[in-house]
């Protein structure tokens, strides 16, 4: 009875997100398909004009095409690891105090976003990756589609651990008040260290193994790399294995912090 | 007639410039974080570029050094966005769902410039100094540069500033007629991400429609190339037209928009 209640809880968190995202048809048109199209078509003139400088057949011991392939994929699959929205609104919501109308009511709050961000994540990502799938099947650029459902899955279990990382920021609401700011770093080194810009295995070796080493590489690199033929199944397996002690780490401090939030909140807001 | 108009919008910009210092210290941490995120934002850009350059010697015709200057140009334009109108277009759409705009119309100024300067951050002004100083040391590795040529950024830097404002202004402003364009602000990241790249990356069709019809490539390619390269007159020229036209159509576009523009307080 109780896993029937939280079961249809979360759906409907989850439907809710999905509901409201489509409200907007042109939004969500752009955000989900057009944004991420124009980014990865930059990236990838990028890397034919890097080749083309390099007046080299391979880079790193990759091809042209290898490169074209992680830079289409990458720009896809980093949009769906990030989470921008629901830890903005979570942080105002702290901030603000309208944080009040959701602690009253039989819920957690922490259900509530999570539903809310694996519906966003399903429908945006679902709808923009036929963009890049469309492309590979056209130009035949290196993907290895036996691989496609292990690659996502890692996608999908990587955004429980962004979500444990936003909670804990927007628990930090509770004692600075506004810290949008650390939302914005968050991403930014995100940026760098999942290997959104370019594939890790071009940085420096020290950089690469310790860069490996952490979570955060299986937002983008370990699934795209996967996916294109760049690294093994030893990779995804690590992946798997270091986000799941990331989410413990963040879920644990997560708590922490919103149970001392919770202490010191006053709730003087809407 | 003019002085005094001037001398208006000074105080006021100075009255804005105060209040927002004194409003952004407020929140140190916040403060403190919006300055360390854009050192993260450059060292990303930078590193970026480093690690490229490992790979090969040249991106577009460009060598590092010559890119490390790119960058400079980018990040002085960049940091004039960043602290003058970055945060105050980006919320645009927002206070216009609220009806935050009437209240505004009703002031006895220039609507424009208040939405493009209702707030400035104060924290951005350290982006300049950094932006700055990184380009003085790009440009100082270069082998045997004139010094002499820098003085065209003086000159390009904010028409190419004026080019950026004014299409994102335009954007911005859709907001009155549309009500909900939050996407249409990500386009323009995603139009800026192409001037945030070296013009000569792209194909020749490309290149020609950044230069001229979405002319993003006139944020920084173009002041950069004039420092680096031999004179492209023509493009100089278009720039120096395309600054105040651009600033002029986006007021022109703001008026055509206000004329459709439904109340939402009330």
């Amino acid at each position: 009875m109780s896993f029937t209640a939280f079961y249809k809880r979360n759906l409907g968190f989850y439907k809710l997100a999905i509901a409201s995202n489509l409200e907007y048809r042109m939004n969500f048109f752009m955000d989900a398909l057009l944004q991420p199209s124009i980014t990865s078509i930059v990236e990838m003139v990028l890397w034919m004009a890097i080749f083309k400088g390099a007046q080299a057949t391979t880079i790193g011991g990759f091809d042209q095409n290898s490169y074209l392939a992680y830079a289409l994929w990458a720009t896809f699959i980093a949009r769906a690891t990030v989470n921008w929205t629901y830890e903005f609104k979570m942080i105002e919501e702290i901030d603000q105090g309208s944080i009040n109308g959701l602690l009253v009511r039989p819920m957690s709050y922490y259900e509530y976003y999570l539903s809310q961000l694996l519906g966003y994540k399903s429908i945006t990502t679902g709808f923009s990756l036929l963009f890049p799938i469309g492309i590979i099947l056209a130009t035949g650029l290196p993907t290895q589609w036996d691989r496609f459902p292990a690659a996502m899955l890692l996608v999908f279990y990587y955004l429980f651990f962004v979500y444990s990382i936003s909670f804990c920021i927007a628990s930090l609401a509770f004692f600075f008040n506004k810290v949008q700011s650390l939302t914005v770093s968050k991403n930014l080194a995100m940026w760098l260290v999942t290997g959104e810009l370019f594939p890790l295995d071009l940085m420096p070796d020290y950089l690469r193994k310790i860069f490996l080493m952490l979570p955060f590489s299986s937002g983008v690199y370990v699934p795209i790399g996967f996916l294109t033929g760049r690294i093994g199944w030893e990779f995804l397996w690590h992946g798997f294995a270091s986000v799941t002690v990331g989410i413990i780490f963040f879920s644990a401090l997560g708590a922490f912090l919103w149970q001392k939030g919770m202490r010191s909140y006053a709730g003087t807001g809407a | 007639m003019l002085a005094p108009v001037l001398k208006k919008y000074g105080s006021i910009f100075a009255a804005i410039a105060k209040a927002s210092f004194i409003a952004e210290i407020e929140f140190r941490l916040n403060f403190v974080m919006k300055i360390i995120n854009d050192i993260f934002w450059y060292a990303a850009q930078i590193f970026t570029f480093e690690v490229l350059f490992r790979h090969t010697n040249l991106i577009g015709d460009w060598n590092l050094q010559q890119t490390r200057v790119f960058l400079g140009v980018l990040f002085i334009v960049d940091a004039f966005y960043m602290t003058f109108i970055q945060e105050n277009l980006d919320r645009f759409s927002e206070k216009v769902r609220k009806g935050e705009l009437d209240l505004l119309l009703t002031k006895p100024v220039n609507s424009q410039f208040m939405i493009t300067f209702a707030r400035i951050s104060v924290s951005c002004v350290g982006n300049l100094i950094i932006a700055v100083s990184w380009f003085v040391w790009s440009l100082s590795q270069l082998p045997d540069f004139n010094w002499m040529k820098g003085l065209w950024i003086i000159l390009l830097v904010p028409t190419g500033f004026a080019v950026m404002y004014g299409i994102r202004f335009s954007i911005a402003a859709m907001a009155v007629v549309f009500v909900r364009v939050d996407s249409m602000q990500y386009v323009w990241y995603q139009l800026y991400r192409l001037g945030m790249r070296p013009d000569s990356i792209y194909m020749p069709w490309l290149k020609f429609i950044l230069l001229t019809i979405i002319p993003v490539g006139l944020i920084a390619s173009v002041p950069a190339r004039a420092v680096l390269n031999p004179p492209e007159l023509w493009v100089f020229a278009w720039s120096l037209i395309a600054g105040p036209l651009f600033v002029a159509f986006s007021a022109w576009f703001w008026k055509q928009c206000l004329l459709r523009y439904q109340s939402s307080s009330s």
